[in-house]
């Protein structure tokens, strides 16, 4: 049995709970391949015209398959106590249907994590049920699901690269036959030790130019949706542009003990999980004196977006650090975002050489400036 | 004397006008060109360097090239240009240098509209319009030519208003149904064009303009600059006045002239990569198609001079741009299209294959 399972939204943050999941129960995941134009053609064909960007390319991705059985649309209403998925989320095996292709069949399971891991557990035993496996095979296939997630969770708190982890789960999962062979913690911790510069065995005069050149480089903290900042396609290659010239700090590589410290603020929660990962991230970027300027990625439309991008940049102006939106959209042309990238990095490097010999802290403006 | 005959070329290749600033050593402008783009980016920058080439002697030498704009990758390319930046830093340096007091830049062009928060004549905000083209200058070409009237008739016209009339500035579509609406109740013209102004400002304040700080002194440059009305509206809108420098409409092209002066400056000894003034004789072309190496099917554009590539850009995985500039374009992609019927036809015979398990 194959299940396919769309590279698009939920894909970059549970994608490792589905494929243990899946593993666990004997049947292939197929994923589809990577944004490219056709896929993004279709999606904006198929979806909804309101919805936004990233729904449309999930409506594109879901077209992209061949020669599945199923294709796979989790309904995740939560993932946490007390907060929910964005609405789009919540609407998606139905809001997909117009670009299911003719012939493939929808395959959806409720996730609630609301209501306990027992009712998630539940309704996973009904997707057990439809892909004719046992109560006893379902409680295992989570429990390793949870497993992966967790290692996967654990590698990005410690600045995993996103398409790394992933790879090294696919590679799991292809390596593993009978004896469920799990990417452990410890491993993947110590391919993280591996990749640092070696600072403490050895400084040589080379590894102290190394040194230096790290704290000369900008470091700019990128905020988003995980489904935008790791989307090359639709992104225009931000992620790889801005790491050409700046050290990226992502949000999704800070760990929840601080997100949850910098959302002690707030005079109400949010409502939103992946909005509290954003804020509690921004503002950690924004109290942060080694981050020298966020950018805020956000795509036309999104609802979510509209209210925690003005609370980061509340805080941003009230720190004075650069802060620069960056709306996406269907287009293609680069030279806009090239121009606003480049023009940032100036301004963020500019302002920080002249930091240098004038002191700017003194000066009080008025909370509402962005400026020094 | 010799020094007078030695200049920096800042170009500023934008969507609605290519300017061109030649800048003596002494940082005095010896010649600013403003030229209509009109959608023939590659002409217009060698008509300019033709008319350059008139007005400056025969012993005359350009000894740095910076290039700026939405188009300054090409200009670059035909110019061979030192220095190759955005607009934002051009036009920041620009004014800091004609006025280091200088502490908020509004600029207005034709395709987009910005504004740059200046202290201590570094940069330290700025805002750019997002998708939407509202209150920019194309806008106001649009309405002008609707109306009948002529671009720079447009500002003076606009003072003439004794009751501007209210105009949805929102978005373009909306303010030109509005503006119709008015017309047709029998408001006089002048009145229009005042309201067309404010509600453009009140756009641009709203959008670009958004949570910044903006303190005098303020510059007013781009095209737009040129319209008394707009800069009346401003002033009206802000509470304060509104400097517009001596060279507003090319200050993107200086601001160019001055970074290539410093970076030329910065390394004494290093000569300029400018291919000579001769460039308004020779024949360039650009060629497009797409890439047909995957899915994603990059427009891939060839810069061609007497034949000869230039330069390619376009592509996103870098096959085109960064390959060098051996080997003509037509016969690899030829050999792409030939690849991807191959695939295609592959796909029909699996598609086939499909329907027939289906059936």
């Amino acid at each position: 049995m194959r299940i396919g399972f769309p590279r698009a939204l939920y894909y970059f943050d549970y994608y490792p709970f589905w494929a243990g999941f899946f593993h666990c129960l004997d049947i292939e995941v197929v994923t589809s391949p990577p944004t490219h134009r056709q896929i993004m053609d279709q999606g904006l064909k198929k979806a909804s015209d309101e919805t936004c960007l990233p729904l449309k390319l999930l409506a594109g991705h879901i077209q992209a398959f061949k020669d599945v059985d199923w294709i796979f649309l989790p309904r995740i209403v939560s993932v946490e106590a007390d907060t929910y998925t964005c609405p789009k989320f919540l609407g998606i095996p139905e809001s997909m249907l117009p670009a299911i292709p003719p012939g493939m069949s929808v395959l959806t399971v409720n996730l609630n994590w609301r209501k306990g891991k027992r009712q998630v557990l539940k309704d996973l035993e009904v997707l057990g049920e439809q892909l004719g496996k046992s109560k006893a095979d379902i409680r295992k296939a989570f429990s390793q699901g949870l497993e992966w997630q967790q290692n996967y969770q654990d590698s990005m708190g410690a600045e995993w690269n996103f398409e790394e982890s992933i790879r090294e789960i696919n590679r799991a999962r292809k390596n593993s036959t009978e004896s469920v062979q799990v990417p452990t913690l410890v491993r993947l911790k110590d391919r993280v030790l591996a990749k640092l510069p070696a600072r403490t065995s050895k400084y040589t005069p080379e590894s102290r130019i190394v040194d230096q050149k790290t704290t000369e480089r900008l470091r700019i903290g990128l905020v988003g949706h995980s489904y935008l900042t790791h989307e090359s396609y639709a992104n225009l290659n931000l992620l790889k542009r801005l790491r050409e010239k700046a050290t990226v700090e992502l949000v999704q590589n800070v760990n929840q003990e601080e997100v949850k410290r910098h959302l002690s603020g707030l005079r109400k929660k949010l409502f939103w999980s992946h909005s509290k990962q954003i804020y509690g991230a921004g503002k950690k970027f924004v109290a942060d004196q080694k981050v020298d300027g966020i950018i805020y990625l956000t795509c036309f439309g999104c609802g979510t977006d509209s209210m925690v991008q003005e609370l980061v940049s509340h805080k941003a102006r009230e720190q004075h650090k650069p802060y620069m939106v960056v709306t996406l959209d269907e287009h293609s042309g680069e030279a806009g975002l090239v121009t606003r990238l480049e023009a940032f990095l100036d301004m963020v490097e500019r302002r920080r050489a002249h930091e240098g010999y004038v002191s700017t802290y003194g000066e009080c403006l008025d909370r509402n400036s962005n400026t020094v | 004397m010799l020094v007078d005959d030695k200049y920096f070329l800042g170009v500023d290749v934008g969507s609605v006008s290519t300017n061109m600033v030649l800048l003596r050593p002494d940082n005095t402008v010896k010649e600013a060109l403003y030229l209509r783009t009109q959608g023939r980016p590659m002409q217009i920058i060698q008509e300019g360097i033709k008319q350059i080439r008139s007005k400056i002697g025969k012993s005359a030498e350009i000894i740095g090239v910076g290039a700026t704009g939405s188009a300054r990758q090409l200009a670059a390319t035909l110019l061979g240009a030192d220095v190759v930046k955005n607009e934002i830093t051009a036009h920041a340096v620009a004014a800091s240098r004609v006025n280091p007091q200088v502490q908020t830049i509004l600029e207005i062009g034709g395709q987009d509209s910005k504004i740059i928060i200046l202290r201590d004549g570094v940069v330290s905000d700025f805002a750019m319009n997002t998708v939407c083209a509202a209150g920019t200058g194309s806008f106001l070409d649009q309405q002008a030519s609707r109306l009948g009237i002529k671009i720079e008739e447009f500002g003076p016209l606009a003072l003439e208003a004794k009751n501007p009339v209210r105009i949805a500035g929102r978005c373009s579509v909306f303010a030109e149904s509005d503006m119709i609406h008015k017309q047709q109740l029998g408001h006089s013209l002048p009145d229009i064009l005042a309201g067309l102004c404010q509600a453009m400002v009140r756009n641009y304040l709203n959008n670009v303009g958004k949570n910044k700080d903006i303190r005098g002194p303020i510059f007013f440059q781009g095209g737009v600059a040129a319209n008394p009305g707009i800069c009346k509206a401003f002033e009206e809108e802000i509470g304060q006045s509104i400097i517009v420098p001596e060279n507003y409409d090319v200050m993107g092209a200086l601001g160019a002239a001055y970074l290539a002066q410093e970076k030329v400056g910065s390394r004494p000894g290093t000569l300029t990569q400018f291919r000579g003034l001769n460039l308004g004789e020779t024949q360039f072309q650009a060629k497009s198609f797409d890439c047909t190496g995957c899915a994603n099917r990059c427009e891939v554009v060839e810069i061609t001079q007497d034949g000869a590539s230039l330069a390619r850009w376009g592509d996103r995985c870098g096959k085109w741009s960064g390959a060098g500039v051996a080997g003509t374009i037509t016969g690899t992609s030829e050999v792409n299209l030939k690849e991807e019927k191959q695939k295609e036809e592959k796909q029909k015979e699996e598609k086939q294959k499909e329907e027939k398990r289906g059936a």
